[in-house]
């Protein structure tokens, strides 16, 4: 296999097949096995293979394929993604493990909106996916609501409580824009703990999903099939991620991000040209913070139970470090590099309480190593759409 | 009334050490045009580095004056060490790297030095008790109760605060890290040791939290592992308000800080769960207010 | 070093007879049996968890070196963060994991809370070492949860009955605003009101905060004779010592979230002494097996303490493995048997689980700290006159 075979349609389609195969085979393999030294072996091997990738020019490959094929792509994913979850089909904790990094992912979708187009700084996702997740168990009593409605309530509220944040966002840059959110971190999850009514420190019980009827705390039975519960939030958040990514890959190949590009990259200059800056980095702020709410519902659902302790500063900067591991602004970054941040952590429960101090140095690691990401987002190449 | 001296007083010593850790922030910025998240945690380092300092001394036998300069001293020692070390190893490298990677990274080694602690320290997860090294006792005037160490520590903290000050500005070493700080490149070319001064200047920056964990040691006779992790957002707030980059204005951001915390306890008694959280909301308000602090910073880039 | 494909090939080949051997060794050996134990081993309560596990893997140790077990028992710890979230995550993977067949979770009871219907949908029995909060247990009946810990409802009453047989009549509680802090406030006003005592503030802080000597200036404006504190020994710590350097003379009154070493090594012997506490269980010298514990807990060589609720992880697992050495290493069977649960001796005093899994003959027994060490109130100076509480009316 050389760089020139990857060229072409069929290039580019085995490209991408290859690639969803690595992802999905690397989630089963990570998920299953659980002897440390095969463990070992297996991340070694799927290291290689994501070593051996680029120089082979896959995934070059398949990022053609992503442009010159989307529906194709979509298809190979889609196929990927229903084998994943037929493999691991009655692993309760591996669906757990998905569902959440699916959740994590689209929440980074979100601040990648923020950081990665409209360069502003957020340090307060986590009170942003706890707005929805207090939405979502705020209105547990609320039963003649559709859960579908309260997701999306979730959604709203957390984007109107961000528009508080959008003046001293708007007028600061930089660090001092870093503190606005980041002191709202502090004080939202300060406020959780101090509030009787939300439950205090103590949290509260949230109901599980019930869409149409269908009940999302029992297990789901398709054919003569039987999958655990989880099966069901998977495909729910598997389905929310996938617009989301369709969404924030709309807003990026469309003038909105050539917009936002333009405000990250040089505000005078733009002002220049007329540009409203305020409305779009306003625009930006909001939607990514709509994405955290919506999450957070259905995390908070999916869980069945939110404490304030879920929602820290610690779980914020976890946020900012998948979108930077990612590579700012790359949304097939931001799933790889959760996978890895959701991932680690609980592989390392064997080293129990020294794991988090290998994680902050695995972190540090990688910043050294890699600054730009793991996947570092390319500069726009407008011949590429024909 | 004497109740109201009494949260002044209070509300002094915690300014301090706000303060201190604020003018690392400042310097920081200053140098490098970064925010050292780690430094909270190096003032906890600095502060265990003391606890050591007075053991040792104790059971050398020092006479007990000898023991509280020798603790102080370490404890400065040891955060400027490991402050220089941090700016050598980890910040310089990665100065042309995104404010967004030096953030996580230094925030991430703040969490290593903080977990080392945790776990390396002898029962390092319990709070550690700090000999108390200072005159104690105090006098009563008008029922306010005046602790001599207290009085002490915020006459050396804010000597200390002169003393960076004097360094910064009076000095030789000062015009170098000021120079550097104004245009690193230009700096150079003068024949300035471009790395040995930010180093200089990060090892001064993290002193002031050497003395902030001394005198917090001293003052409260108790450390713990994750005492800087809460001071680092005060002290990085302290110094946003302030305005980054500018002493005095991390100082006085410091004290408006303590004032806050303090005035919302005495005088809404019924709030003191919120008092960080009002406190935070006043200062996300003034940084609308102000968007580059209330004493803005010197060559701001607003347009 | 070994650079040269020799080194490799001797060190797979190596490897792959010990692995033999280890099989071979494994045809004679007994069935093994995994027990999951869960607490927070990072952030800033894995004091209590390092302790807890470490307890709990000395239980293993100890009935895996007698030779008449039935079966091998290997523990896997794990972290929960005290993180509710997290919980539910290590829950589920110890649930759906079959080779686990009992667990010994949770020190914090915002963990507890979000995994219990975890192990009720899982069918995985599970006793409970230190969360303290009455709901947990009491809230539904569900045949999984047991738990060895006292609710704290207990230690509360013991407490309130006991000032007031002092005569001391007015409070002020200071708690932290965790879960624990606020159940320890409400039970603290329920019992002191009941007892027709006066309490004239409660404060609340984050577990976290360093400073409260605006909360204590507060509270020597209102000049109460006892100061109450709900919480742990960190912020105890800072109270305590904060109180003093503020002049505050009152009496301090704790409870379980101190008992231990290192309050006392934290705040130092003078300031330490005459503290109260209430605490489930009699110290451990007074407790058959107790000195067995210890002795041996020291022996393995721990560097951590095993903390106040280190005995109780060591009770809680030594309990399953009996219930395991009876039934076999069986979910329905063990759910089962523990049910039943009346009267076992233990090193934390007989256990005997209600309907709802609570331990309800915990020994709550009063202490009080005299020349830097926690005694019973009984055998104490102060119990006889000779040295005197704060504050006393």
């Amino acid at each position: 296999m050389t760089v020139t075979s990857m060229k072409g349609t069929a290039g580019q389609i085995v490209s991408s097949i290859l690639v969803t195969a690595l992802l999905v085979g690397s989630l089963v393999a990570v998920l299953e096995i659980e002897d440390q030294r095969a463990l070992g072996i297996c991340v070694a091997i799927i290291a290689g293979l994501s070593f051996l990738a680029p120089k082979l020019g896959i995934l070059r490959g398949a990022e053609q394929a992503g442009a010159h094929h989307p529906w194709a792509v979509r298809l190979i994913i889609l196929i990927g993604f229903c084998s994943l979850v037929l493999i691991l089909k009655d692993n309760n904790f591996a669906l757990l493990m998905i569902a959440t990094i699916l959740i994590y992912a689209t929440v980074c979708l979100g601040i990648t909106i923020q950081t990665g187009y409209a360069g502003l700084f957020n340090f307060a996702g986590a009170a942003f996916l706890g707005t929805g997740g207090y939405t979502a168990a705020m209105l547990a009593n609320a039963t003649w609501l559709p859960d579908i409605v309260t997701i999306l309530l979730g959604g709203v509220i957390a984007a109107a409580l961000g528009t508080v944040l959008i003046l001293p966002v708007l007028r600061t840059r930089g660090h001092y824009a870093a503190l606005t959110t980041l002191a709202f971190g502090v004080l939202f999850n300060g406020f959780l703990e101090a509030n009787e009514m939300l439950g205090g420190p103590q949290g509260l019980k949230v109901p599980g999903i019930q869409i149409f009827g269908w009940d999302f705390s029992n297990d789901l039975v398709i054919g003569s099939l039987s999958f655990s519960f989880y099966a069901n939030y998977v495909l729910l958040i598997g389905a929310i991620f996938a617009l989301f990514m369709i969404f924030t890959r709309f807003i990026e190949r469309s003038w909105i991000g050539i917009w936002l590009d333009a405000v990250r990259l040089d505000e005078i200059a733009v002002s220049v040209f007329g540009l409203r800056i305020s409305v779009w980095k306003s625009f930006a702020f909001t939607a990514g913070n709509f994405l955290a709410g919506v999450m957070g519902a259905v995390y908070a659902k999916m869980t069945e139970f939110i404490a304030p302790a879920n929602f820290t500063f610690g779980d914020s900067l976890l946020l900012v470090a998948i979108v930077l591991l990612g590579g700012i602004g790359n949304r097939w970054g931001v799933l790889v590099a959760t996978m890895i941040v959701i991932l680690l952590p609980e592989k390392l429960q064997f080293i129990q309480e020294y794991r988090l101090l290998l994680f902050a140095c695995i972190i540090i690691l990688l910043l050294m190593v890699r600054p730009a990401g793991l996947l570092a987002r390319r500069v726009r190449v407008f011949e590429e759409r024909h | 009334m004497s109740s109201i001296a009494q949260y002044l007083l209070n509300g002094l010593m915690q300014g301090t050490i706000y303060g201190l850790v604020a003018i690392g922030f400042t310097i920081f910025f200053g140098v490098m045009n970064v925010i050292k998240f780690s430094h909270g945690d190096v003032l906890t380092f600095g502060a265990f580095g003391g606890l050591v300092a007075a053991w040792a001394a104790t059971a050398l036998g020092f006479p007990i004056w000898l023991e509280l300069v020798f603790v102080v001293l370490i404890s400065v020692m040891a955060s400027a060490a490991i402050g220089a070390i941090i700016a050598r190893g980890l910040v310089l490298p990665l100065k042309d790297a995104p404010p967004l990677n030096m953030l996580l990274m230094t925030m991430m080694v703040g969490t290593a030095i903080r977990e080392c602690i945790r776990l390396f320290f002898p029962n390092g997860t319990n709070p550690q008790r700090f000999p108390e090294l200072l005159p104690s006792g105090g006098f009563d005037l008008s029922g306010v109760y005046f602790r001599y160490d207290g009085l002490i520590l915020i006459a050396a903290g804010i000597a200390f605060i002169f003393a960076v000050q004097w360094i910064i500005n009076r000095t030789r070493l000062g015009l170098a890290i000021r120079a550097v700080a104004e245009d690193g490149e230009t700096a150079r070319t003068m024949g300035i040791n471009f790395t040995l001064t930010v180093a200089i200047a990060f090892a001064i920056g993290s002193m002031t939290a050497g003395v902030a964990g001394a005198l917090y040691g001293l003052y409260y006779s108790e450390i713990n592992y994750s005492m800087g992790l809460i001071l680092a957002i005060i002290g990085f707030s302290a110094a946003i308000i302030g305005g980054l980059g500018n002493i005095w204005g991390a100082i006085v951001g410091g004290y408006l800080f303590a004032g806050l915390q303090t005035a919302v306890v005495a005088l809404l008694p019924a709030l003191s769960d919120y008092k960080n959280v009002i406190a935070l909301i006043v200062v996300v308000a003034l940084i609308a207010w102000r968007p580059t602090g209330l004493l803005a910073e010197r060559g701001s880039e607003r347009v | 070093m070994l650079g040269s494909k020799g080194g490799v090939w001797g060190l797979a080949v190596s490897g792959l007879v010990l692995m033999a051997a280890a099989n071979a060794d494994g045809a004679f050996a007994k069935e093994k049996v995994k027990i999951a134990f869960v607490g927070p081993l990072t952030g800033s309560n894995s004091q209590h968890g390092i302790g807890g596990r470490n307890s709990a893997e000395l239980a293993v140790k100890l009935k895996n070196a007698d030779p008449a077990t039935k079966y091998e028992y290997e523990l896997v710890a794990l972290d929960d963060e005290c993180k509710p979230n997290v919980a539910v995550q290590v829950v589920t993977k110890i649930a759906s994991d079959n080779s686990i067949v009992v667990a010994v979770p949770h020190y914090c009871s915002a963990a507890a809370i979000a995994t219990v219907d975890i192990f009720h949908r899982f069918k995985l029995p599970m006793v409970i070492w230190a969360a303290v909060l009455p709901q947990i247990t009491y809230a539904k009946k569900v045949p999984e949860i047991h738990r060895v810990s006292g609710t704290l409802i207990g230690q509360n009453r013991v407490g309130a009955q006991f000032m007031k047989e002092r005569g001391y009549k007015t409070f002020v509680s200071f708690a932290d605003s965790t879960d624990y802090g606020k159940s320890m406030n409400e039970y603290f006003t329920k019992f002191t009101n009941e007892n027709k005592n006066e309490i004239l503030g409660a404060f609340a802080v984050p577990p976290d905060q360093q400073d409260v000597s605006a909360e204590l200036t507060r509270i020597k404006e209102l000049n109460p004779q006892v100061i109450y504190f709900g919480g742990l020994t960190p912020l105890g710590t800072r109270v305590r010592t904060q109180m003093e350097k503020l002049g505050i003379t009152a009496q301090l009154e704790g409870n379980s979230g101190i008992m231990g070493d290192a309050f006392i090594s934290a705040v130092g012997p003078e300031l330490a002494e005459g503290t109260l506490t209430f605490f489930d269980s009699p110290p451990l010298s007074k407790m058959p097996g107790g000195k067995f514990f210890s002795d041996n807990y020291t022996k393995a060589g721990y560097t951590q303490s095993p903390e106040a609720y280190g005995p109780f992880a060591f009770a809680a697992t030594n309990l399953v493995m009996e219930e395991i050495e009876r039934v076999g290493p069986n979910r329905a069977k063990i759910t089962e048997a523990l049910g039943k649960v009346k009267d076992r001796p233990s090193i934390i005093g007989p256990i005997t689980f209600d309907d709802y899994g609570q331990n309800i003959t915990p020994l709550t027994t009063k202490y009080v700290v005299q020349d830097g060490k926690w005694t019973i109130w009984e055998e104490s100076e102060y119990a006889t006159g000779k040295r005197k509480l704060k504050n006393l009316p």
